[in-house]
């Protein structure tokens, strides 16, 4: 469940960076024949104007203490777990020195000895 | 709850700023009245008002006997400035300067703690002084930090995409009265000072009143009827003592329009001496004003090549000159370093802040400790104490923080989470040590709540709630020593005096050294013997008259329980806190005793009975170099050393008219007079020295390589083939005192052989048989010599060894070599 911090970010807003995130996800699998992605960038620039920005957390590894990702974790290790999956991305609000979450990622999680 | 001081202040010498971090980010406070982020360092005292920046500017023409400016030249010394209303010192100037600036501080915070920045060049006390000036200001805590380093933040915060590790470049900082030239490296992850050279009197003050005596004067001086115009005007009673004032405001004026365009105009209307209006325009242009600076910039270009040829540097090894302060505002100084350094000049960053700036992004690193609220109010009855250990700047993406804990901690937890809602430890118990990796989110400052609490989940007040680390920062360890920090002994051998460094150039404080020296004169109880225990601040390959003193730990016969007999060793503990205060403690193994003394250090201490020795010493040392150059033929050297000798007895007359209990600064303008001859003896001899020292050198190594390759054992075959290993790294030294230590090393070496060779302990003996009428006990000496020869006969070398060395203490003390000289300090 996405779950909001303390900053009060409308939903449109956020389904509006969840989608761009898909969309960069698309373009990177099948390609990008149209271009499309300087238009993402530009769009992306510009939320990120508004202190709005979204990280992506593929591959990063995964620990019971990290509160920014909602994950379910797949396979039977829980041990030295990493993003395997991402469904939503990280949001966070502010600026690159310092902001917040805003928006939990959702990932799937494998332990790295079963991914090899 | 832990604080961290964020507040950054630049004192300059004409301008000062105050700069706050917060998350990440610095804002440089504006001053409420005008609206600019800078203060001028100018203080005025007048109808019972004190005013502070443009107000006591203002005055500073009008009035100039009631307006203090350029205080902080005067830094660390006793020269007080004097005013209408009384003398004032130049702590308590700067003090009025830091208390104005916290009236920019818009958010109405009070401030207790305060980064305050200080130049490369300024000396142990020149820095207790800034800091002394901070607390008399109000602030509770005063961490000082080098000027180079706060631009090289403010720079290395700016350009965070510029990957500076393994990189070093210069900071060239020519402010408003002030030059420094810094060669700053980052070693370790940490940013670091590694030399510097600065001119106290040189910075766009100078321009102006280049650009007023050179240009503005000559022409009035053309336009009508003046005697001594320039005189006149500089004097105080001087008729156009006003003029002076009016116009060196107009000539920075002037000075600041050239950097944008590249002519002038500056109005000028007086009376001449006879009375005739001068009322003009005068016209400057860019290239004049240049032309008049010239000799000033290239002169701190030659001051950059200095450090190249120090750390043996080209200029392709650095990456740029970072330019700060006010003169990187003139286009001719970028252009004219550029063309001589052949380095690229950089500007990006503002140079009128960059050091305020710099001075903040350090304070938002460093954590305020209020020592009297902590003792005072224990914050909570299970008298729990938490010490916290993390790096708060870090190039690693997680980092350990670690925490011991003391007190009763049974049934408590705690919880470590990050401000931006990533990170969450739990409630985990809590133990005597705890730790957690945090995860760090790149390049930037990472926020996280420490909470301890008990089992109903209620808080407990431990001090310390916040962590924060900042990652892809370069840190700055601490305070760094800008100098070697030195004990005077005597060399017994040299019949001089000799350096032993306790701590060296740029080491971080805090810091403690430990070291072990001999008594060199026995020290009878109850007499006024006494040894001297003197710390000096310098470079430790001179001479210690080179040095700056620190301090004097002076131990009397009166003080000590029992005689101190000659050879007891005496253990010092050196300690340097963050604040600079030294720490010198003094354990007598012969009596027991310990003596210990604070050097404050906000004043340098010269003591006029050590001075005068002082200067005697240094007259001998010149006679004598002078003898030997006359001897030698080199008659040039000869004449420079007579000059040399003539402004050391003028000196030492001047020395002679002071009183022991002198009020007056003149001790500490003696100490520096003396301190300059030393360092013009030490150039003028040192080639002779060097050729001497090398001639010596060759000599002893022919002598000990024939006794090692014969009768060396292994270890001292081993340390001589050592010494020839490293011989490129001394022979070619321009410090003959380092060829002089590798001497003394070979004779050591050369002494352990010889006291195995029977010959030789043989002919120590007899040679001792010689001096048997003059020993102290006869009856003891026919018995050491009965024995003596018995030995010789049994072939009993180690005992025969033995016997000379009980027989070489009957000697009387003006045998030994130790008392030919006069002792300056009486520790060897």
């Amino acid at each position: 469940m996405v779950r909001m911090l303390t900053i009060d970010v409308p939903k449109w807003v956020l389904a509006l960076l969840n989608n761009i995130y898909d969309l960069e996800c698309k373009i990177h699998t099948h390609g990008d024949l149209c271009n499309a992605s300087r238009n993402l960038t530009k769009m992306k620039d510009a939320l990120a104007g508004e202190g709005l920005f979204y990280e992506d957390p593929m591959g990063q590894c995964f620990k019971e203490t990290r509160t920014d990702l909602d994950a379910s974790i797949s396979g039977i290790g829980t041990e030295n777990l990493v993003v395997i999956e991402v469904i939503k991305p990280i949001i966070r609000h502010g600026t690159p020195e310092f902001s917040r979450v805003v928006q939990k990622g959702i990932v799937l999680v494998k332990s790295k000895d079963e991914v090899n | 709850m832990n604080k961290i001081i964020n507040f950054g202040i630049d004192l300059g010498t004409t301008n000062s700023l105050i700069a706050k971090f917060d998350k990440g980010h610095v804002e440089v406070f504006k001053n409420p009245n005008g609206f600019k982020e800078t203060l001028p360092s100018i203080v005025a005292f007048r109808n019972d008002r004190i005013m502070v920046g443009d107000p006591a500017r203002t005055y500073a023409e009008k009035d100039p006997k009631s307006v203090a400016s350029r205080f902080k030249r005067k830094m660390g010394t006793t020269e007080t400035i004097k005013l209408k209303v009384g003398s004032k010192t130049p702590i308590e100037l700067s003090a009025f300067v830091l208390k104005e600036l916290k009236n920019f501080i818009h958010s109405g915070e009070s401030v207790e703690s305060v980064v305050i920045t200080i130049p490369a060049s300024f000396d142990t006390v020149q820095s207790n002084a800034t800091k002394e000036a901070g607390l008399v200001a109000g602030f509770k805590q005063v961490v000082l930090l080098q000027e180079p380093i706060a631009a090289s933040l403010a720079y290395a915060n700016k350009e965070k995409s510029i990957n500076l590790r393994n990189s070093q470049w210069m900071v060239y900082d020519l402010g408003g009265g002030t030059f420094d030239v810094a060669l700053v490296k980052i070693i370790e992850g940490d940013l670091t000072v590694v030399d510097h050279e600065g001119d106290n009197y040189l910075g766009g003050s100078d321009f102006d009143a280049m650009l007023l005596e050179q240009i503005i004067v000559p022409d009035i001086c053309r336009r009508g009827k003046f005697t001594n115009l320039l005189v006149q005007m500089k004097s105080e009673k001087g008729k156009y003592n006003t003029l002076w004032y009016r116009l060196l405001h107009a000539a920075e004026a002037a000075k600041i329009e050239l950097s944008t365009k590249t002519s002038t105009e500056i109005d000028i209307n007086l009376d001449d001496e006879d009375g005739n209006l001068i009322d003009t325009i005068l016209t400057v242009t860019r290239s004049e004003f240049e032309k008049v600076i010239k000799s000033a910039i290239d002169g701190t270009a030659e001051m950059m090549k200095k450090i190249l040829t120090r750390n043996s540097l080209q200029p392709e090894d650095l990456e740029f000159v970072l330019m700060v302060g006010g003169g990187a505002y003139i286009p001719f100084v970028r252009k004219r370093i550029e063309e001589l350094m052949g380095l690229r000049v950089n500007t990006s960053i503002d140079p009128t802040n960059a050091i305020a700036v710099g001075a903040a992004y350090f304070a938002g690193t460093k954590e305020f400790r209020d020592e009297y609220d902590q003792q005072a109010k224990p914050k909570n009855d299970r008298h729990l104490k938490i010490r916290t250990v993390f790096n708060r700047n870090t190039q690693e993406d997680e980092e350990t923080f670690t925490a011991k804990l003391d007190g009763d901690i049974s049934g408590l937890f705690y919880r470590i989470t990050s401000e931006d809602g990533a990170f969450d430890s739990s409630l985990k118990v809590l133990s005597n040590r705890i730790s957690e990796d945090l995860p760090l989110r790149e390049g930037a400052f990472n926020l996280f709540s420490f909470g301890v609490f008990d089992v109903s989940n209620n808080p407990v007040d431990v001090g310390f709630d916040s962590i924060q680390i900042a990652q892809g920062r370069y840190s700055v360890a601490g305070q760094m020593l800008p100098e070697d920090i030195s004990l005077v002994l005597d060399d017994v051998s040299k019949k001089d005096t000799r350096l032993q460094r306790i701590f060296a150039k740029n080491g971080v404080l805090p810091t403690k050294g430990k070291l072990s020296v001999e008594v060199a004169k026995t020290i009878v109880k109850g007499s006024n013997d006494e040894i001297r225990i003197m710390v000096v601040e310098g470079s430790s390959e001179r001479h210690a008259s080179t040095n700056k003193p620190i301090g004097i730990l002076l131990i009397t016969g009166k003080q000590i329980n029992r005689d101190l007999i000659r050879g007891t060793e005496i253990d010092l503990t050196a300690e340097v806190s963050e604040a600079r205060d030294l720490t010198i403690s003094a354990y007598l193994n012969g009596t027991g005793q310990e003596f210990s003394q604070v050097f404050k250090g906000t004043e340098r201490q010269v003591d006029t009975k050590a001075l005068s020795t002082d200067i005697l010493q240094l007259e001998a040392k010149v006679q004598a170099e002078i003898n030997d150059a006359s001897e030698n033929g080199n008659q040039e050297s000869a004449q420079g050393l007579e000059r040399i000798l003539g402004r050391i007895r003028g000196l030492f007359f001047e020395c002679g008219t002071l009183a022991s209990d002198d009020v007056t600064d003149d001790r500490f303008k003696l100490e520096d007079k003396k301190r300059k001859i030393a360092q013009d003896v030490f150039e003028l001899t040192s080639s002779k020295r060097i050729d001497a020292a090398k001639v010596a050198y060759d000599t002893a190594k022919a002598d000990v390589s024939n006794l090692v390759s014969n009768s060396g054992n292994d270890r001292e075959k081993h340390q001589f083939r050592e010494i020839i290993a490293r011989e490129q790294t001394f022979i070619h030294s321009t410090n003959p005192e380092r060829i002089e230590a590798v001497i003394t090393e070979l004779s050591q070496i050369r002494g352990r052989i010889l006291m195995r060779m029977p010959e030789f302990l043989v002919g120590m003996f007899e040679h001792l048989i010689e001096k048997r009428a003059s020993m102290n006990n006869q009856v003891q000496a026919k018995q050491l010599f009965d024995a003596g020869k018995k030995h010789i006969l049994n072939r009993d070398w180690d005992d025969l060894k033995q016997v000379n060395g009980c027989l070489w203490d009957l000697m009387p003390d003006d045998a030994h070599e130790t008392d030919d000289m006069r002792l300056y300090t009486g520790i060897v």
